[in-house]
Formats: C-alpha cells, sequence, structure tokens
C-alpha cells in the first residue's frame, strides 16, 4: 500500500478523526471541547462505516448497524463520562451489543456467555466495589483520565489497524468498492449445527483441551494466591481474618480485659 | 430474510403472536398469583383474606376475584412520587430494565409441546408449531442464566440511586446474595444437563418424557440443591433479605412508589415462575404425564396438544403453591446463615449430586447393555442413596437447626466507645 492509496483512504482519516475526538471528549478536568470532540468523533465512525460492506439484505444490514451503533456508542460513553457508575451501566449496555453481535453471527453459546460472565459477574462486582469503595464518588483522581493523549492515540491506532486488516481481508486491495466477497466457509457441519452446544463443547474438549486445562490450572492459581493471602493475614494476627483488625496491644492506652479474652463466646 | 408470505408467517407474524399470548398471560397470572398468595397468607393465619372485590359498582362479590384490578388501579392511579434526592436516570431506568428481563427470559422457556400444523395458514401448515418463543437458541438453559444475572444489575442500581441506607443496604445484599446462589442452582443444572446431554430445555422435557422418568427420581439431591437455590435466586422469603420489610422498610424499593413499585413487584412474580417453570421442565418432565400426554412431537394431536399445555400449567401452579406455602413456613435465614448455607452446604451437596450423576452417566452404556430397562433403578437407588449420605453428613457436620447463636463467637464489651475502639 502506497502512501498515495493510504492518504485517499477514508479509514485514514477516520482512524486519525478518532484520536482527536475521543481525546476531546475523555474526561481531562476542563469540559471544553465536548461538542466539538462529539461531532469530531460521529464524522470519524461515519468515515469507518462508510468501508463496511453490504451484508445482504437490508434487514441483516440493519441489525447489524444498529447492534454496532449500540456497541461502540456506549463503549465511547464508558470511557468518557465522569460518574463511574454510570461508566459501568455504559459497559453493561455495550456488552449486551457484543453479545447481540455475536447472536447475530450464529455463535450463541459466545453470545449468552458473554452476558454471563462479563455483564453478570465481573460487571457486578465492579459496581460492588465501586459503591463500597466510594460512594460519593467525588474523588478527582478517580473522575479524570490519566493519560488522556496517549490512551486515545493507542485506542485510535488499534481500531485503525483492525479495520485496515478486516477490510483487507474482506476486499481486494485494489477494488475496495466491491461488494462484500468472501471464500464461502461451509461451517454448518461444524459448531453452527443445531446442536451447537454439543459441537463446541466436543471442539473445546478434544481440539482446545491444553488451553481450556491451562485456562483453569491458571484461575485455580490465582484462587490458591486468594487463600494463602487469606492465610497468612489469619496468622498474624492469630485469629479469624473475617473479624477486623484489633488495635495492637502496646498501643493501647486502656487497661487490658483479663476477664474477657477476644474470642470468649457468650452462650 | 426471506419474504414471501409463508416465511413470513412463520419468522415473523407466529413469534408475535407467541410473545402477546405469552406476554399476556404472564401478566394475568402475576395478579391473579397475587390474589392466590393473599388468600394463602389468609388460609394459613386464619383468617378470610380479601373476599370483598367483585365487579365494579354491583354488589356482586364473586369471592374476591376483582382484587387484582382493584390493584392495578390503585398502582396507576397512585402519585408518582419521585424523591428529589434520587439519581434520576438510573431511578428510572431500574425498574424497566428489571421488568424487561423478567419478561425476556420467557423466550426459552416452553410453555407447552408443540400445536399440530394448521391447515390453510401458508407458512404454518406443514411443520408442528412450538411453543416456544425462540426455538432456534441452543443453549437456552444459559441464556436464562445471563437474564436472570441481568436481573442483578437493576436491584443494585435502584438501591443505589434511591439515595437511601436502607435501599443501598438491600440492593448489596441482593448482589452477593444473588451470585453466591447463582453457583448451587448452575450445579444443579449440570447434572440435568449430563443426562440430556443437551441444554436446550424443550429437549430436556422430550428426553424425560422419551424414556418416562422424571430427573426427580435419579438425582433428588440434584432437585434439592435447585429448589434452595432458586428459592434464593427468586429472593422468595426465607430469602427474601433483600427486602426485609422488619429490618430495611423494604429494601431496594423503599424509594419507590406507583407504577415503578409495581414493575419491581410484577418482575419478582415473574421470577417465581419462571423458578417454577424451571424446577418443572427439568426435573419433573415438564408436559409428560405417564398414560396420558405420549411422548413424540412429531405426530400429535389437537388434544393431546391441549392435554400437555394443561399438565404443563398444573405442575407449575402446584410448584408454585408449593413456593407460598413456604413462605409462610419458614423464618427468614440471617445473613451469615444465608452465606453459609450457599458455600458450606448447597456447594458441596450439588458438587457431589455432579460426581454421583457424571459416574452414572458414564457407564450408563455398559449397564444398559446388562441390565436394559433396570438401568433406571439403579441410577435412582444411588440418587437417593447419595441424598440420604450427603443429608446425614451435613446435618452432622453443621448445627442443628435450632441453634441461633452467631457462627462468630460473641465479643462483650462494657461501654460503646470501647466497641468502637476495635475497628
Amino acid at each position: 500500500m502506497t502512501l498515495d492509496a493510504l492518504v485517499r483512504n477514508p479509514l485514514t482519516w477516520g482512524t486519525l478523526l478518532f484520536a482527536v475526538g475521543i481525546w476531546l471528549l475523555l474526561p481531562r478536568g476542563a469540559t471544553r471541547g465536548w461538542w466539538l470532540g462529539l461531532v469530531i468523533t460521529l464524522v470519524s465512525l461515519g468515515l469507518f462505516a462508510s468501508r463496511m460492506p453490504a451484508l445482504g439484505d437490508w434487514a441483516s444490514t440493519g441489525t447489524f448497524g444498529f447492534l454496532a451503533a449500540v456497541t461502540v456508542i456506549a463503549a465511547v460513553m464508558t470511557i468518557t463520562l465522569k460518574n463511574p457508575v454510570y461508566c459501568a451501566i455504559w459497559f453493561a449496555l455495550s456488552l449486551l451489543g457484543t453479545a447481540g453481535l455475536f447472536m447475530l453471527q450464529g455463535s450463541q453459546f459466545l453470545g449468552v456467555a458473554t452476558i454471563v460472565v462479563y455483564a453478570g459477574a465481573i460487571l457486578v462486582t465492579f459496581l460492588f466495589v465501586l459503591m463500597l469503595a466510594n460512594p460519593e464518588g467525588h474523588a478527582s483522581y478517580d473522575r479524570l483520565s490519566w493519560e488522556a493523549p496517549l490512551s486515545a492515540i493507542t485506542g485510535a491506532f488499534m481500531v485503525g489497524v483492525l479495520t485496515f486488516a478486516l477490510v483487507g481481508v474482506f476486499n481486494p486491495p485494489d477494488a475496495f468498492d466491491t461488494k462484500f466477497s468472501t471464500v464461502e466457509i461451509d461451517r454448518t457441519g461444524e459448531i453452527l449445527a443445531g446442536e451447537h452446544m454439543a459441537h463446541l463443547g466436543g471442539q473445546l474438549f478434544s481440539r482446545h483441551l491444553v488451553a481450556v486445562e491451562l485456562a483453569g490450572t491458571l484461575l485455580l492459581v490465582a484462587m490458591v494466591g486468594c487463600v494463602a493471602i487469606v492465610a497468612e493475614a489469619k496468622s498474624r494476627r492469630g485469629q479469624p481474618a473475617s473479624r477486623k483488625r484489633q488495635r495492637p496491644k502496646s498501643a493501647s492506652r486502656e487497661p487490658q480485659r483479663p476477664e474477657l479474652r477476644a474470642g470468649e463466646a457468650l452462650r | 430474510m426471506a419474504t414471501d408470505l409463508p416465511s413470513l408467517m412463520q419468522n415473523v407474524v407466529a413469534p408475535l403472536v407467541k410473545i402477546v399470548l405469552l406476554i399476556g398471560g404472564l401478566m394475568t397470572a402475576a395478579a391473579y398469583f397475587v390474589l392466590l398468595e393473599r388468600w394463602m397468607a389468609a388460609w394459613v393465619q386464619d383468617r378470610r383474606g380479601p373476599n370483598r372485590v367483585g365487579i365494579p359498582l354491583t354488589r356482586i362479590k364473586l369471592l374476591g376475584l376483582g382484587q387484582p384490578l382493584a390493584d392495578g388501579i390503585k398502582f396507576i392511579t397512585k402519585e408518582e412520587y419521585t424523591p428529589a434526592h434520587v439519581d434520576k436516570p438510573i431511578y428510572i431506568l431500574a425498574p424497566i430494565v428489571i421488568l424487561a428481563a423478567a419478561l425476556a427470559i420467557f423466550a426459552v422457556i416452553p410453555f407447552g409441546s408443540v400445536l399440530p400444523p394448521i391447515p390453510g395458514i401458508p407458512g404454518l401448515d406443514k411443520e408442528p408449531i412450538p411453543l416456544l418463543v425462540a426455538p432456534g437458541l441452543d443453549p437456552s438453559l444459559v441464556f436464562v442464566f445471563a437474564l436472570s444475572s441481568i436481573a442483578v444489575f437493576p436491584v443494585i442500581l435502584g438501591g443505589w440511586a434511591s439515595n437511601n441506607k436502607y435501599s443501598f443496604l438491600g440492593g448489596l445484599r441482593s448482589s452477593a446474595q444473588l451470585i453466591a446462589y447463582e453457583i448451587p442452582l448452575g450445579l444443579g443444572i449440570l447434572g440435568v444437563a449430563l443426562v440430556s446431554g443437551s441444554i436446550r430445555l424443550d429437549k430436556v422435557i422430550v428426553d424425560q418424557a422419551a424414556s418416562g422418568v422424571w430427573n426427580a427420581f435419579l438425582q433428588p439431591l440434584g432437585l434439592l440443591v435447585f429448589v434452595v437455590a432458586a428459592f434464593a435466586e427468586a429472593a422468595r422469603l426465607p430469602f427474601d433479605l433483600p427486602e426485609a420489610e422488619q429490618e430495611l422498610i423494604g429494601g431496594y424499593h423503599t424509594e419507590y412508589a406507583g407504577l415503578k413499585l409495581l414493575l419491581f413487584l410484577v418482575a419478582e412474580f415473574l421470577h417465581m415462575i419462571t423458578a417454577a417453570f424451571l424446577i418443572v421442565i427439568l426435573f419433573f418432565g415438564g408436559w409428560h404425564l405417564w398414560g396420558l400426554t405420549g411422548f413424540s412431537e412429531e405426530s400429535i394431536s389437537w388434544a393431546q396438544a391441549l392435554l400437555r399445555i394443561a399438565v404443563l400449567s398444573a405442575k407449575v401452579f402446584l410448584v408454585i403453591l408449593f413456593f407460598m406455602m413456604v413462605r409462610w413456613s419458614w423464618p427468614r435465614f440471617r445473613f451469615d446463615q444465608l452465606m453459609a448455607l450457599a458455600w458450606k452446604v448447597l456447594l458441596p451437596l450439588g458438587l457431589v449430586n455432579l460426581v454421583v450423576v457424571a459416574v452414572m452417566v458414564e457407564y450408563g452404556g455398559t449397564l444398559k447393555s446388562q441390565f436394559g430397562g433396570g438401568v433406571y433403578w439403579i441410577f435412582a437407588i444411588s440418587g437417593w442413596l447419595a441424598l440420604i449420605a450427603a443429608w446425614v453428613v451435613a446435618a452432622l457436620v453443621s448445627p442443628s437447626h435450632d441453634d441461633n447463636t452467631p457462627r462468630r463467637a460473641a465479643q462483650k464489651f462494657d461501654t460503646e466507645a470501647e466497641f468502637y475502639r476495635t475497628f
């Protein structure tokens, strides 16, 4: 790909505008440039969408466009809002859009599992921590974006590279404007068959068995680490770890209570 | 999407009709289940219950069957009061999301078997019509899980947005409880999935109908774990800590009034109905009843189709009656008891059930060649033995039911200041 083609390609400009727009949108302390950032980001998304291959009839194109727009806009909202709870909600919406895109591609289990794992477990834990850690949400360091220019450029670069790669896969380089053309792969006998789950499980536990076992071991290691931390804290204090920290005995100005030892049951 | 008439009928019109029927039926059912619940409460507590409201503007009472209508009108005409201190967007969003998620679950729950082809209607005159809104979704049990995990959000967010300590506590309790009990719930489902070889709800039913042996007989331990976890997921009474009236006023919906409160309450009832459907489908054979309903899904007569719907509804109704009886028979758990039950009792029991079922499924083939149909007796006996053994162990290890002292040893403090200094 020559420099000339790169300059004439709308994707290049889309990527550049995306970086600028996201940088303007990110919470950097000042709110100036928010509207400008919104307009620039929408223009860049339009530039990206102009390269989207047609997907057959209007119904599937419309569904895809709607889900993609929900996913992308919710993702942008996730990183640009200041209130962490709202960020979490927009993140959940983005995940729902992603799940919808998976479903549209026929990978039903992946779509449903995205909701279960990310929206159902991880995000709920996020919310839990957010609400407990800082219910007011007024800490300035939580409401500002760190390294806004760097993160905007990195994100836009990744999006740009991925889009270039995908467009390159789907369209031959010298025929950008031809319709969606790719090699038809017959997947009906594989995981997209009627018994989707059974085939998926079969693939996971035969061809990808090592990866599954490795992932399981990784989680097990993390759990053992948790238990080790708790056990160490327990032995250091000499009492159940779930109990709140007792004040150190040397720092106590009150007289000791010899008749009531800690942990004595009142039954 | 093809736009010719038969596929339009099959792919657009038929699902829309099913959705309309389902939502209408569910909403009416939820309203009348409220009345039923109040009747049950009155019966258990030896009083009369609602028996006055009949046909409006007449003196006809009809046993109080007009009560749901009156309740609905009351909720709709109540002042839609929004407190000034709430976080308004989330406060409004929460009840909408919880009802939407509770209704969307029914997209994959079969409310009958199939209807025979209807001659004369293009698209529906060749194949049997499945009584299921989304018949093509293979991981339908995981879909139920996904939407019930979505239902955690509105509870937490509603409690948070209300900006009220009681609401917030209710939301936090609810999130901890729902996440904890999803694990035993999943273990209960895994046993069924192993036996059926599928996690499609309609296939699970067909499997049980074909063998004539319901999963409840084969894995009673799984049933026990699943039912207890389902009670907790539906936040029914022994597990209704999120909204415990006596401690938290109303929990996460304390600050809600009028229609928004109604959405929360309807969603709670729908969760109970969902749990009842799941219990019946997974463990009690769905629409199957010996000698009455047959087991084929290929050729079916209208009488048989309607009979299957009736059998499924009757079973679901009985399970809901059980839910309502439990509500007035069992006191609420304390929070540490709740967590201990999930992690220390139900989780090991679920694992035991899973191991027993896995062993049986692994050797089922060789046993079947040896014993024929008698293999189900071996399955059932080992399942019941596992239940008895696990029950005895759980009873020996955990404290007896009347031991209400706190698990962690209490500590005596002379003054309040001394207590606070320990933090």
